[in-house]
């Protein structure tokens, strides 16, 4: 604002006068401006009085502002007759009109306060208000009748806004009712089962993924809003808002079955044993308050195992190779444990609309611990995926166990990598078991049966409560009856593995018999007959009678065909009387008693005179056991003995 | 693991090694050891490809043994040794900037493995590019990792098959700081399988085909 020096402006009016005459010169003549007096004239001319006069006044004076109007005009009139003897001279005095308009309003002015003090008095004019004309108001009935149907009906529509507006908000909440039902169920399904939400599709994962299982296949169902369900009935009692859909694969119900059976005769047999069952059974054992949906999951998941645990089993048992291949037919592995044997392992899979019992399982076909090993075995195999040993691993190290990553630093060899390997697959530790369970279930029945058989020496089986999945142990004890604390030298305890069974014999002997039922039955009655000639030993001991020899397996004599016979000599204190024992499996036992040549009266002999030879014993002569009295051999061998000791 | 003693055997005058290495065989057997498969060693060189010209490129051996089938060994003659898993041939191709693999020089020995008793022979056949170049023989003693102690007995088990081809201690036994009783490790065994394929390589320089 302060910018250079001040500048001075001056203003000059445009003096532009209005040109009167132009000379012939050129010279103009102006009209000489106007004084300021005759300026006011001029201005003053212009108001106009009679405008401002009407808008002041009432309209009841409105007759009277007209004769008011015609009175200036009269003046005006007399005033321009005044004027026109002055020729037009409208400006003569230029106030004129101001004076005649000023005349006129007071002329009013004073009319009015004279009207105004008449009325206020009362006596000769008064005030009246002007009536209404109520003929001009009156509407025909139609019109109103018209008008009245017209209020009516904004009325109503009003109403019906507002009950419209009600009843959605009712069905509205009947469905966030339906909805929080759904919601909750959802909300119960998501807290057991995982779920989630693809698209607009919610759906949910059966398998055991999430557990370390590998197995390719899905699992996946889908959860659907049950919204067939009308409103106004009831509600049935096992309503569930939200329903499943369980891949077709997965339906029903499955379970996998183990049996041992006697070799099928022909191969074609394979595969055509109907395996179906009545599945009804598996879901009444369900706790009733468990919605429908779980119970189908449950059975599902567990068809899923059951097959991972099949397809396991199939690929195993076609990629290991051994001495017997294995044969898988459809849903069915079959293998050999033993000769003569057959191992089927099979997925019974039943989808509850097959109500088909074709061969009925017998209860004792079934190997139930065998399956439910199964389950375990492969639950364990899905844990190891998962464990602290395989995980978390390094990026660059293979997927294996933890010590086996340090393999190559630290210079394993074959034998230190392979003792942290596990080798074994699923089949073949199933195959395992199962001939431990049928070498210990023959080995059981095998003693069995020689114990209800034979009398004379007892068995007694003690088996250990103690076993493992491979190993189990008994304790066989050979005792004869009345007489178990002096005979108890054979003591055998066997150990039954998965192919073989091992004795371990009291007196430090091990033998091992192979899987034949025949070789543990022959040794066992081996040991029973040499269990006779101990016991004669031991009740010598206790008798008092001396041993004169004791062999366990004598070369003399008939060959036996089981074992070896063994024989036992033993002399009387005395020395008089010998009593000799030949026990053999087969050929039983046979008793010789050697008397004192004295008592043979009938060989007296001329060539020995001397009396002493007749104290010598004489030769052997056998005793006619089964005429003896006594319940077993030792009983009867105790009366032999009491009976020759004088 | 045990103490390792691993020793070159000359080719017999006017016998191929082929030839050799049979009657090695033969001897052996008739010693009473039982076969028990084959065994390979194998060396490859890497060029260290360094940024100081000037110096000579160092070179990294890494070899493989069949013994300890998951590792790798890695060395520099004479200095630094790693033991790794079977990684670390990915990470050489990795690092073929750096180290650069000379694909000619790689040697390895291929053959028999026996077992007497607590001893392991094994006896190979040295090849350098498909060519035979000599005999190794590698005696493990197994019950023992102390080489102070077995030596010895090592020494009496070599002469009984091998003959006056008597190899003396090792030098890797004998040049450790700590002494010869500290426990033999893996390393031990292809530091001398290192000597044994520098001294073939060399041998190649004097006599070529004779060895044939």
């Amino acid at each position: 604002m302060s910018g250079g020096p001040a500048v001075r402006v001056s203003i000059e009016s445009l003096c532009e006068k209005q040109v009167q005459e132009v000379s012939l010169d050129g010279m103009e003549t102006y009209v000489p401006p106007l004084s300021l007096s005759q300026n006011l004239a001029k201005m003053a001319q212009r108001i106009d009085f009679n405008q401002s006069d009407e808008s002041e006044v009432e309209e009841g004076t409105s007759l009277e502002s007209e004769w008011k109007q015609e009175q200036p005009q009269v003046e005006a009139e007399e005033d321009c007759q005044e004027e026109g003897m002055l020729h037009f001279q409208p400006s003569l005095w230029p106030w004129d009109s101001v004076r005649t308009a000023l005349r006129s309003a007071l002329t009013e002015m004073c009319v009015l306060h004279d009207v105004l003090s008449i009325v206020k008095e009362k006596k000769y004019m008064a005030l009246d208000p002007v009536s209404q004309d109520n003929t001009a108001t009156k509407t025909p009935q139609v019109l109103q009748l018209v008008s009245k149907k017209r209020a009516l009906a904004t009325a109503a529509s009003v109403l019906l806004k507002g009950a419209e507006r009600l009843s959605k908000s009712v069905c509205e909440n009947q469905e966030n009712r339906r909805q929080r039902d759904f919601n909750s169920e959802l909300l119960r399904l998501r807290s057991q089962w995982k779920l989630r939400k693809v698209g607009d599709k919610i759906l949910g994962d059966l398998s055991y993924r999430s557990a370390g299982s590998l197995f390719p296949h899905l699992g996946t169902f889908e959860v659907i809003k049950n919204t067939d369900i009308d409103l106004d009935k009831k509600i049935p009692e096992d309503y569930c808002p939200l329903t499943v859909q369980i891949p077709s694969d997965l339906q029903g119900s499955a379970y996998i079955k183990v049996s041992i059976q006697k070799q099928a005769p022909d191969i074609g047999d394979l595969g055509t044993v109907n395996l179906f069952r009545n599945s009804t059974v598996l879901i009444s054992n369900i706790h009733p308050r468990y919605p429908i949906p779980f119970i189908h999951f449950c059975s599902a998941q567990n068809v899923l195992l059951c097959k991972e645990i099949l397809a396991q089993l199939s690929r195993e048992a076609v990629q290991i190779k051994s001495q017997i291949p294995h044969i898988v037919v459809k849903n069915q592995i079959i293998s050999q444990p033993f000769p003569g044997l057959q191992l089927s392992i099979s997925l019974c899979h039943s989808t509850g609309e097959k109500a088909q019992r074709c061969s009925p399982d017998r209860p004792d076909d079934h190997l139930y611990v065998l399956e439910h090993n199964l389950h375990q075995l492969i639950r364990e195999f899905h844990k190891q995926t998962l464990s602290s040993v395989m995980m978390p691993h390094p990026a660059s190290a293979p997927f294996m166990h933890k010590r086996l990553r340090l393999a190559g630093p630290l210079a394993y060899n074959k034998n230190q990598i392979n003792s942290l390997q596990q080798n074994e697959g699923l089949l073949e530790k199933i195959i395992k078991q199962a001939k431990h369970i049928f070498l210990r279930r023959r080995t059981a029945r095998t003693i069995d049966s020689l114990a209800s058989r034979i009398e004379d020496p007892q068995i007694q089986a003690h088996w250990s409560n103690i076993n493992d999945v491979y190993e189990s142990s008994v304790k066989v004890l050979i005792t004869s009856q009345g007489y178990e604390q002096i005979c108890k030298s054979i003591q055998l305890q066997l150990n039954i593995g998965v192919e073989q069974i091992r004795v371990v014999h009291r007196d430090g002997r091990v033998v091992t018999l192979s899987h034949q039922e025949q070789e543990l039955q022959d040794f066992l009655l081996s040991q029973m007959s040499q269990h006779q000639v101990h016991a004669v030993q031991q009740l010598a001991k206790v008798m008092g009678w001396h041993v004169l020899s004791f062999s366990n397996h004598v070369g003399l004599g008939p060959i036996e065909n089981i074992g070896n016979a063994s024989a036992i000599t033993v002399a009387s204190a005395n020395g008089e009387y010998a009593i000799s024992v030949r026990s053999g499996p087969e050929s039983g036992c046979k008793v010789l008693v050697q008397c004192p040549r004295s008592l043979n009266k009938d060989q007296k002999c001329d060539v020995m005179q001397d009396a002493r030879w007749a104290q010598l014993r004489g030769p052997y002569r056998e005793v006619q056991w089964s005429r003896m009295e006594g319940r077993n051999f030792i009983y009867k061998m105790e009366l032999l003995m009491a009976a020759l000791t004088p | 693991m045990g103490v390792t003693c691993v020793c070159q055997v000359p080719v017999l005058e006017g016998k191929s090694v082929q030839q050799t290495v049979d009657m090695l065989h033969r001897q052996l057997e008739q010693l009473g050891a039982m076969k028990q498969g084959s065994f390979w060693v194998d060396c490859e060189t890497y060029h260290t490809t360094g940024t100081a010209s000037g110096q000579p490129s160092k070179l990294l051996y890494v070899m493989h043994n069949s013994e300890a089938p998951l590792s790798c060994t890695a060395l520099f003659e004479g200095g630094p040794c790693l033991m790794a898993d079977g990684n670390f041939d990915v990470l050489m191709v990795k690092l073929k900037s750096h180290f650069q693999n000379a694909k000619g020089h790689k040697v390895e020995s291929r053959g028999a493995r026996y077992r007497y008793c607590d001893f392991l022979v094994k006896l190979g056949t040295v090849t350098m590019n498909s060519s035979a170049r000599g005999i190794s023989v590698e005696v493990e003693y197994c019950a023992c990792v102390v080489p102070g102690d077995c030596w010895n007995l090592i020494k009496e088990f070599i002469q009984s098959f091998l003959g006056p081809n008597v190899p003396e201690l090792p030098s890797v036994f004998a040049t450790k700081a700590e002494g010869l009783f500290v426990p033999a490790d893996a390393v031990d065994t292809m530091t001398q399988y290192l000597e044994l394929f520098g001294k073939v390589r060399k041998q190649q320089v004097l006599q070529g085909a004779s060895v044939r």
